[in-house]
């Protein structure tokens, strides 16, 4: 037996076990779901059915619609105040900025399940704010419950420290060399923003954007808890397919519609990734 | 020095399979005879719901265990399943284990009752259930109530139903009729709301009763797909009442889940909803909710069901079990339900103390509507969402 081939076998060895696992628990599930959502729920027969009822039912194609809107606004909105922030906690040095710096994460540890519920005891019609307006006389009712704008503002609320978190480590990794370079030979605050700090931190901006995307995308808690009837995330479609109407090969049609979605973010993802190492290679 | 390095990982590996193998078989082994073979004293009792039904049965099982006639002679174990978690459930496990041809488990009794019960009895009929000898139940002497569903083969010891919940400091006579309910509505538009269908049991009883309403009386208890037809009448009802319903963010919304409503109700954001009986009561014993808010029953009445007991051939202590639910009907037992859960005994009450407790007490079990409709309640949750929800 040559040396080589030993250290073959010692290394696919050690790959194997996870190999097996990610085969058997991810591979194999989406496979045997792709190929269910091709098949009709009696006959077994091939059919493109499964997918078409999600794109020509008017209630399922509002809920697509819905879900898109809902994730690009969460994307935009959280992206934009998580750079602004990261920009402040990068540049600004002060007391309230190191405060600021610790406490920012502090959302990511509490159980998503309380976030919810603490966030619709504020903002439901008879809520922090309505008692607070009552207070003053004013009956303020937000309207925020069961419509996107909630969804939304709880959505920011997750994924804002997230995308801080990871664009400050990108801003973190811009040495201030460069900078006090631009601004040697005479650039202005502007100019070092839009020529140094943001072509230089727009890959994790990307990156971040793709990871709010993907994880809004599948989302569930929130839009059970705070969404109307109609239009609907495509998570909760998704349960009532499974668990309500117990239709596995319209679940499974739902499944891959929502992979695709998610993968055109992935692709994004790795694109970017990709041009990286591009640029590093010159 | 390689050659022992390779041979140690291949050591380890091998023991890790086994050891997952391993696992693997004893997992298997609890589910099947393994931990019942203690025989006689031990009685397994499988039950599901929400965690306020697994104190409750906590609570019984201690009581059995230590201070009914069968304490000594009979040691009963709970395993419960929690439900809304995604792990199997537990009519799944009992069809599962009765298909695979298992003997002797420890499926000794089980708890099943409304849809749980009508979806086990479809998929591997009653027979596969103890027919109930009474002789070995003298408790049961007094108990009317019998479960529409494999009648012979379950005892009901609980029962609870939809009702009307409201806030009696705005609504001063709640209405008794449909027609009052309608007329109530129009006239307090956004203070109503129930709880989308296959979201939770009130919404499920207050569509369905709305849509029933209009049908054959014989039609509330039959899974026969012939009575779909018949639903176009009482959809067009719930059509109609959309626009009086609770509105939020400027459209009509119907809450997730029973607690949706009961939570709008007790912040003022509605004065009316459809709720449980047993889920108002005891949250308002417990302060949750305001003191205020009352309880009322339609004519005709918004479901109810009873939760039944049932002996699974395939269990392994039979005399045990009809020992725990003789002892469900006891008045010990019965009053554990009444003051933990707000549950409507199924005996005479005049021996219980149902201090705190008095609402359940009007609520008749001879006039309970029980519904069955089996597997037409996907149709109809799914058409409800497609015809009432999209609404907005």
């Amino acid at each position: 037996m040559s040396k080589s081939l030993k250290q073959n076998i010692v290394a696919y060895g050690m790959v194997m076990p996870a190999f097996l696992v990610v085969m058997l628990t991810v591979a194999y599930p989406i496979v045997s779901a792709v190929i269910q959502s091709f098949q009709d729920e009696k006959t077994g027969e091939f059919t493109f059915e499964n997918y078409t009822y999600f794109f020509t039912e008017p209630a399922q194609l509002q809920n697509l619609l819905f879900t898109l809107f809902v994730v690009f606004v969460t994307v935009i909105v959280a992206i934009v105040i998580a750079y602004l922030l990261a920009l402040y906690l990068r540049f600004v040095k002060s007391k309230i900025s190191k405060a600021i710096g610790t406490l920012y994460l502090l959302p990511r540890f509490v159980p998503a399940m309380c976030a919810v519920y603490a966030m619709i005891t504020i903002i439901r019609d008879s809520g922090l704010i309505n008692r607070i307006g009552l207070l003053f006389g004013v009956d303020i009712h937000l309207g925020m419950m069961y419509h996107a704008s909630g969804i939304i503002t709880m959505n920011l609320w997750f994924n804002i420290p997230f995308a801080a978190m990871m664009i400050a480590a990108g801003l973190g990794a811009i040495p201030d060399s460069i900078i006090e370079g631009a601004r040697d030979v005479g650039a202005g605050k502007l100019k070092v923003f839009t020529s140094m700090i943001l072509p230089l931190s727009m890959k994790d901006v990307v990156v971040a954007g793709t990871f709010v995307f993907m994880t809004n995308v599948g989302s569930f808690t929130t839009p059970y808890l705070m969404g109307g009837n109609a239009p609907k995330m495509l998570g909760i479609a998704l349960f009532d397919q499974f668990n309500k109407y117990l239709d596995y090969n319209r679940s499974a049609a739902l499944s891959v519609i929502m992979f695709l979605i998610c993968s055109v973010s992935a692709g994004v993802y790795i694109y970017t990734n990709l041009k990286e190492q591009d640029w590093e290679k010159q | 020095m390689k050659m022992k390095r390779f041979g140690a990982a291949v050591l380890a590996g091998a023991m890790m399979m086994t050891g997952l193998a391993g696992c693997g078989s004893s997992g298997g082994d609890e589910t099947g005879s393994g931990t019942s073979s203690g025989g006689g004293k031990t009685v397994t009792l499988w039950a599901t719901g929400s965690d306020n039904v697994r104190e409750v049965y906590e609570s019984l099982v201690e009581d059995f265990n230590n201070n009914s006639e069968y304490a000594g002679q009979y040691e009963v174990e709970l395993q419960f399943m929690l439900s809304g978690t995604g792990t199997q459930t537990l009519t799944d496990m009992i069809v599962a284990a009765s298909k695979a041809g298992q003997t002797n488990t420890d499926y000794d009794i089980v708890d099943l009752g409304g849809d749980d019960l009508s979806k086990v009895v479809s998929q591997i009929g009653e027979e596969t259930f103890v027919k109930l000898d009474d002789s070995k139940l003298p408790n049961a002497e007094g108990v009317e109530a019998e479960s529409s569903v494999a009648t012979d083969y379950v005892q009901p010891y609980r029962g609870t139903t939809v009702v009307l919940a409201y806030d009696s400091e705005k609504v001063e006579t709640p209405p008794s009729t449909w027609d009052e309910l309608v007329e109530w509505m129009q006239a307090n538009p956004g203070r109503f709301a129930y709880n989308t269908p296959g979201t939770g049991g009130a919404g499920d009883s207050f569509a369905r009763t709305a849509v029933y309403n209009f049908m054959d009386e014989e039609a509330i208890t039959s899974d026969d797909a012939k009575w779909e037809e018949d639903w176009d009448e009482g959809f067009q009802f719930l059509a109609d009442i959309h626009q009086y319903m609770y509105s939020s963010g400027g459209s009509i919304v119907y809450p997730n889940k029973n607690q949706g409503t009961l939570d709008l109700l007790n912040q003022g954001e509605i004065d009316m909803c459809a709720n449980w009986a047993d889920m108002v009561l005891s949250q308002r014993a417990e302060g949750t909710l305001k003191d205020t808010i009352k309880i009322a029953q339609l004519d005709p009445a918004l479901t109810g069901s009873f939760q039944s007991l049932a002996i699974p051939t395939f269990g392994s202590n039979e005399d045990g079990a009809y020992a725990f639910m003789d002892y469900m009907l006891s008045e010990s037992a019965q009053e554990i339900m009444v003051k933990e859960m707000a549950a409507i005994p199924l005996i005479d009450t005049s021996n219980i103390d149902m201090t705190g407790f008095e609402d359940v007490q009007n609520l008749d079990v001879s006039d309970f509507r029980i519904m069955s409709i089996g597997d037409l309640s996907t149709d109809f949750n799914e058409r409800w969402d497609n015809e009432i929800g999209t609404l907005g």
